[in-house]
């Protein structure tokens, strides 16, 4: 069991008290309602500017970012090819964590079977919440809003233990900060080619 | 659930086009002339698109669609409903002619997403065939 592994039980506890909390829980954690939400919000930063220079230097931000998105989730696969460290909250041997995190789950989501540490929806959110930060506060602080309320979701449906959506994020802000500050610019000029060329394509 | 998600998105940005082409006056991106009317048909295409997705039939099911796939599904449906709007607006806009003019001496070409501030997709593509004719002249 992992640290902190009692706070499962807590969020879990209120899972069928409240039906609307519920329904809103339902659509939070989908696996797609928020992570469209956040690629939407990046097509829109990749075309709102008016002036070219600052929507050149806007969807550099947002190209850095889906980089983030991808290279986290790889990533995370790494990470579950060499290491399971403990079960979802619903497989656990202690029986009254289990019991309440499985009826969270069937009542809000549905059982997965892929390892739980780190939460994958965390680490892409994140990655995405930070890639875009770092270009723009506002739409980043939107996005960190909504990774927040997907990585609670994910918690309250007893699908993670709070150690992994907070070892998801971690990973996703790490990784993004690496990405947009040390590995885009070294591989120079390729983003500047992808970006000629996406201009060619009238796409940018 | 695989196509579910392609028209889901396929919708909702051709919405988010719609809209963020008034912000940016991306004029070759307009289906319609007036912005109120193109701002609550784009606001229609996003909100219908979720709506339908999610009355349609519980989404929270284990499904085949991986993340690897749903980024893959997005980006081929962004790039569809993007070529879907700029194909539109250049059908829609056909008796608009371009204004893109030869720049003055010095000026450089407008290039990319720029040029859809003057002219659609079908007038820019024209135009700079039509510069490398010159230019070949």
């Amino acid at each position: 069991m992992p640290p902190l592994a009692g706070w499962t039980l807590t969020v879990t506890g209120f899972v069928g008290k409240s039906p609307v909390l519920d329904h809103v829980m339902r659509l939070l954690v989908n696996d797609y309602f928020i992570p469209l939400l956040i690629c939407l919000i990046m097509l829109i930063l990749w075309l709102s500017q008016r002036d070219r220079l600052k929507r050149d230097r806007l969807q550099r931000t947002v190209m850095n970012a889906a980089v983030a998105i991808g290279i986290s989730a790889a990533f995370v696969k790494v990470i579950n090819a060499w290491a399971n460290p403990w079960p979802r909250p619903f497989l656990v041997n202690d029986a009254i964590i289990r019991e309440s995190a499985r009826h969270a789950a069937e009542t809000i989501f549905y059982f997965p079977t892929d390892p739980t540490f780190p939460s994958n929806g965390a680490t892409i959110a994140f990655a995405a919440a930070t890639g875009v930060w770092l270009g723009n506060r506002k739409a980043g602080a939107l996005l960190y809003f909504l990774a927040t309320l997907w990585a609670v979701a994910r918690f309250y449906a007893g699908i993670h233990f709070f150690v992994d959506v907070a070892g998801g994020a971690a990973i996703g802000i790490l990784t993004s900060l690496f990405i947009s500050k040390v590995f885009m610019p070294r591989i120079e000029p390729l983003p500047t080619w992808v970006m000629k060329l996406c201009r060619l394509l009238y796409l940018a | 659930m695989a196509l579910d998600y392609f028209i889901l998105v396929f919708i909702s940005s051709l919405g988010v086009y719609q809209i963020t082409a008034i912000h940016a006056k991306l004029d070759g991106l307009c289906f319609f002339k007036n912005r109120v009317l193109q701002f609550i048909f784009g606001l229609l295409a996003i909100i219908g698109a979720f709506v339908w997705f999610y009355t349609s039939q519980d989404r929270n099911i284990h499904t085949k669609v991986e993340g690897s796939q749903q980024l893959g599904l997005f980006l081929a449906s962004i790039v569809a409903s993007y070529l879907f709007t700029a194909i539109m607006a250049s059908i829609m806009q056909a008796k608009v002619t371009s204004k893109e003019g030869f720049p003055r001496e010095g000026k450089q070409y407008d290039m990319g997403m720029e040029t859809l501030k003057k002219t659609t997709l079908f007038g820019g593509i024209m135009s700079s065939l039509r510069r490398e004719r010159k230019d070949k002249v």
